[in-house]
């Protein structure tokens, strides 16, 4: 229901993007402007569109930003650079489009990015034209300029995606602003590489392309392999994860599936994604240390889930980089309050969700109960062993992702 | 090491000390007293040398045990903005200071920092001389570089990296030759690998030196800009890295800590492995495959029942069957994991044999010989095996595994390997295993009548012998 409105609205503001395009275009030629350099970074605005990197928050950020500050530098004024702006990204919309790379969330996405963009375009150009004249240098207005406009666009950025995220898929606006806070580092290499050019290309000729261009290079290979490893981390700790699993010493999937849910939940209720990544490590390893009960004597003797637990919190907090995960998994089965006191107050949230995600995934799968029964005997179980807060949230979910009915 | 042999190279230190410090302070001193070189101002100076020293205290791993940092950009950035009156006064001053690391302060280490000293100033030096020398050649006497033209500032300071490489690299074969008696730290291919980076590096810096001279102060932010932001994404690259690992390094020792038979191995083979690769020349990349595919090559094993690891009878054909399921576990558990997949093959044939036979890993058929990744991991896991106890039996003597080791080269064991191994060992110096002569009769012997008898006999290079396990064990032990 939200997502047709959100698309409605999507192609609306495309249009006048379109309309903004083609009418500033059209007072660029009135007047005798240089159209053809306006065309020329539109096409490269379009072009460098469809062409973006990964970004530490696990998104992808596009290139077209960098090209964008250029012609904020380039063109002689707001009218040009909002005729280049607008075309370029009518351009790159259609060129997504041809590469049928398109479905209604990259819509949305587009336009998220572009009034951003345009926001940028005006913000910059127009300052540029304020303070031309003053007695400040004319690289440092250049400087200045775009750096406001980039400020503007990078919040507007921000706030325009966590809108469209929160709109689109019930996730928490806080945590979408955070995540797209995160690529700030991306945003800058893009950034700095398209005010280099713009600031030498009239005084260094070509020299401007190897200025602008290789440091962004360098920055661009270090942010893929980031990213990549990022990847192959998380592969990494969900193997590790599974060993209790192949040893059959855990129910099979329990520890990917908990996860998955826990991680859902977080989103909905707006942790920030550091802590989301943290709790998907948590709740993968949560139960790890089974892997202890390939000991006879321990089998033989008999063990509690506080045991396992303990026993997990101890192996992973042999990696040095995992010792707040240590900590989750250790206090993870700790009562939301015992009766007769108030809530315990150091039961860290995501130890909280996890308790929850995984007893709902142990209802489903081994006790064989409904998703519904499931979900009551967590909302039965909360203000004592689970927290209101996230079982509440674990309902939302599995109302979004259609398991219950509202 | 015996005595004489650490005195002597504690003469050998303090001389190089001497040497190179002097060097470093004459150079400097020279450098005051010349009046083709005035100082820069300083309100350049200062941020420049700031950030260099910022960067030389926190060089990133790049790739395997390859450690970089932006600072020669930053040190040429530094040289064209001063230009060619001042670049190298500059620059040296700037490596001169570029040595105040903290800990060396307060740990009290002085060799490091004096040669270092001596070696950066004259490195610096070399490289801004180039510089100047390119750039400055038919320029009337305090011209600006940017009158040079692009071009030669571009030439000047791709050079200038390659120079401050090369006096780099010199002075370190130089110094470790001296003080380890070893020659060669890298191969010239490995050279290669680093000038390139350093040399694109340096091209920068000297492009974003020539912003400053065509556009201003306002360059200087940018720079600043460039400078961090790829420091940040590079080292927050290797800092991930470096968690990936530590994390599977962390969890394997945390798991065969629960038993005694296990304990350490796989850091042990790791160890051996990566010694095999640098005895038979493996890069970088390859070292890095091979101490993967090693610190895997066990992870199956954890998941097997830990009374069949402990057992000290022969397995019956059925709990050998469910122990060499552990190879499969690996391929299991580590198949999802993109990068490990070529570590994996190479760690799911470890009980592979040379000729083709023994037990293999999923996609190998039987016949095939293993590849050479295969094989290094199969020495170091026997080698290993045969020096520590287990179940059935003591650990055995170093040159017992060498016989056994040679004895099946040709069939089970790749023979040039094995003597990789064995040479490598042998100049490392390390002792594994019994100190006492055993026939493996008698270890197996030893091993059935309690470990209490052999617990005098606990003369194990670097760790302690193992106990016998008792069902009263925990896993907090």
């Amino acid at each position: 229901m939200a997502e047709t409105r959100l698309h409605r609205l999507s192609i609306g503001l495309l249009a006048v993007i379109a309309v903004l395009a083609a009418g500033s275009l059209f007072l660029v030629v009135r007047t005798g402007g240089q159209w053809a350099l306006v065309l020329l970074w539109a096409a490269v605005i379009a072009a460098t569109h469809s062409l973006s990197v990964p970004t530490p928050s696990g998104k992808r950020i596009n290139l077209a930003i960098g090209p964008a500050v250029a012609a904020v530098l380039l063109l002689p004024d707001v009218l040009a650079v909002t005729a280049a702006v607008a075309l370029g990204l009518v351009g790159g919309w259609i060129v997504l489009r041809w590469r049928s790379k398109t479905d209604r969330d990259a819509d949305s996405d587009y336009v998220a990015e572009s009034i951003s963009m345009i926001a940028f375009g005006l913000v910059a150009s127009t300052m540029l034209g304020g303070i031309a004249g003053s007695t400040i240098p004319f690289a440092w207005q250049q400087l200045l300029s775009v750096t406001a406009g980039g400020v503007v666009w990078f919040i507007l950025r921000a706030l325009v995606s966590a809108w469209v995220g929160t709109e689109r898929e019930d996730l928490a606006s806080r945590y979408l602003w955070l995540l797209a806070l995160e690529d700030w580092t991306v945003a800058l290499a893009i950034f700095t590489g398209g005010a280099l050019f713009g600031m030498t290309w009239l005084v260094m000729g070509l020299w401007a392309f190897p200025v602008a261009i290789l440091p962004y290079a360098f920055s661009h290979l270090a942010f893929v392999r980031y990213s990549s490893t990022r990847v192959t981390y998380g592969q990494m700790i969900r193997a590790l994860a599974q060993i209790p699993e192949v040893a059959d010493l855990a129910p099979r999937g329990h520890s990917a599936r908990t996860a998955d849910l826990a991680v859902a939940v977080a989103r909905e209720i707006g942790l920030h994604p550091v802590e989301v990544t943290d709790l998907e490590y948590a709740a993968l390893m949560h139960d790890v240390g089974r892997i202890t009960l390939t000991e006879p004597a321990i089998l033989k003797a008999g063990y509690t889930d506080e045991d396992i637990a303990r026993w997990g919190a101890q192996i992973i907090a042999e990696a040095p980089y995992l010792q707040e995960v240590s900590e989750y998994v250790r206090v993870q089965h700790s009562p939301y309050r015992r009766p007769g006191e108030a809530k315990d107050p150091d039961v860290p949230m995501i130890s909280k969700i996890i308790k929850v995600a995984s007893a709902y995934d142990q209802a489903v799968h081994e006790m064989q109960m409904s998703p519904l029964e499931s979900l009551e005997r967590i909302h039965r179980g909360s203000a004592y062993d689970f927290d209101p807060d996230v079982s509440s949230s674990l309902r939302r979910v599995l109302v979004q992702r259609g398991v219950v009915a509202a | 090491m015996s005595r004489a042999a650490v005195q002597r190279q504690q003469k050998t230190k303090i001389r190089l000390a001497v040497g190179f410090g002097a060097l470093g302070a004459l150079i400097l001193a020279a450098l005051v007293a010349t009046p083709w070189q005035t100082f820069p101002d300083l309100r350049l100076w200062i941020p420049f040398a700031a950030a260099f020293v910022y960067f030389e205290l926190h060089a990133v791993e790049v790739n395997d045990r390859l450690f970089a940092s932006p600072s020669i950009m930053v040190l040429l950035t530094a040289a064209v903005v001063f230009g060619p009156g001042s670049a190298v006064i500059g620059a040296a001053a700037m490596a001169a200071v570029g040595l105040l690391a903290p800990e060396d302060i307060v740990e009290r280490r002085w060799f490091q920092p004096i040669v270092n000293f001596g070696q950066q100033v004259a490195s610096a030096t070399a490289a801004a001389l180039v510089l100047s020398l390119v750039v400055g050649v038919g320029l009337s006497e305090g011209a600006s570089a940017i009158d040079a033209g692009l071009w030669r500032i571009a030439l000047g300071s791709a050079l200038a990296s390659i120079t401050y490489g090369l006096v780099n690299y010199r002075m370190v074969l130089f110094i470790v030759g001296r003080v380890y008696g070893r020659l060669e730290v890298r191969p010239w291919s490995h050279i290669g690998a680093i000038l390139l980076p350093m040399t694109g590096m340096g091209f920068l810096g000297g492009m974003l030196g020539a912003t400053y001279l065509e556009i201003g102060t306002a360059a200087l932010p940018l720079t600043a800009v460039v400078f961090f932001v790829g420091y940040m994404a590079f080292e927050s690259y290797a800092r991930l890295r470096e968690a990936q690992e530590s994390t599977i390094r962390g969890f394997i020792k945390a798991l065969e800590a629960k038993d005694l038979y296990t304990r350490g191995h796989t850091e042990r083979v790791a160890r051996f492995s990566e010694m095999i690769g640098k005895q038979m020349g493996f890069d970088g990349t390859q070292l890095e495959r091979l101490r993967w595919a090693a610190l895997i090559h066990d992870v199956g094993k954890l998941a097997v029942p830990r009374d069949l690891i402990r057992k000290r009878a022969r397995l019956t054909d059925e709990e050998y069957e469910v122990m060499q399921l552990h190879v499969h576990y690996v391929e299991d558990l580590l198949e999802d994991v993109d990068f490990l997949r070529p570590m994996v093959k190479i760690a799911s044939n470890h009980h592979a044999h040379y000729d083709g036979n023994g037990y293999h890993g999923t996609g190998h058929e039987h016949g095939e010989a293993p590849c050479k990744e295969a094989c290094i991991l199969a020495v170091a896991d026997t080698f290993d095996a045969i020096t520590s106890t287990r179940s059935y039996r003591v650990a055995l003597t170093q040159p017992y595994a060498y016989a056994e080791l040679r004895r099946h080269a040709g069939t089970q064991f790749d023979p040039e390997v094995v003597e990789a191994f064995i040479a490598g060992m042998e100049s490392s110096g390390h002792r594994y295993g019994s100190s006492v002569e055993l026939t493996e009769e008698e270890a197996r012997h030893i091993a059935e009548e309690g470990l209490d008898q052999i617990r005098h006999a606990d003369q194990v290079h670097g760790r302690n012998f193992p106990l016998a396990p008792t069902s009263k064990e925990t896993p907090d032990g």
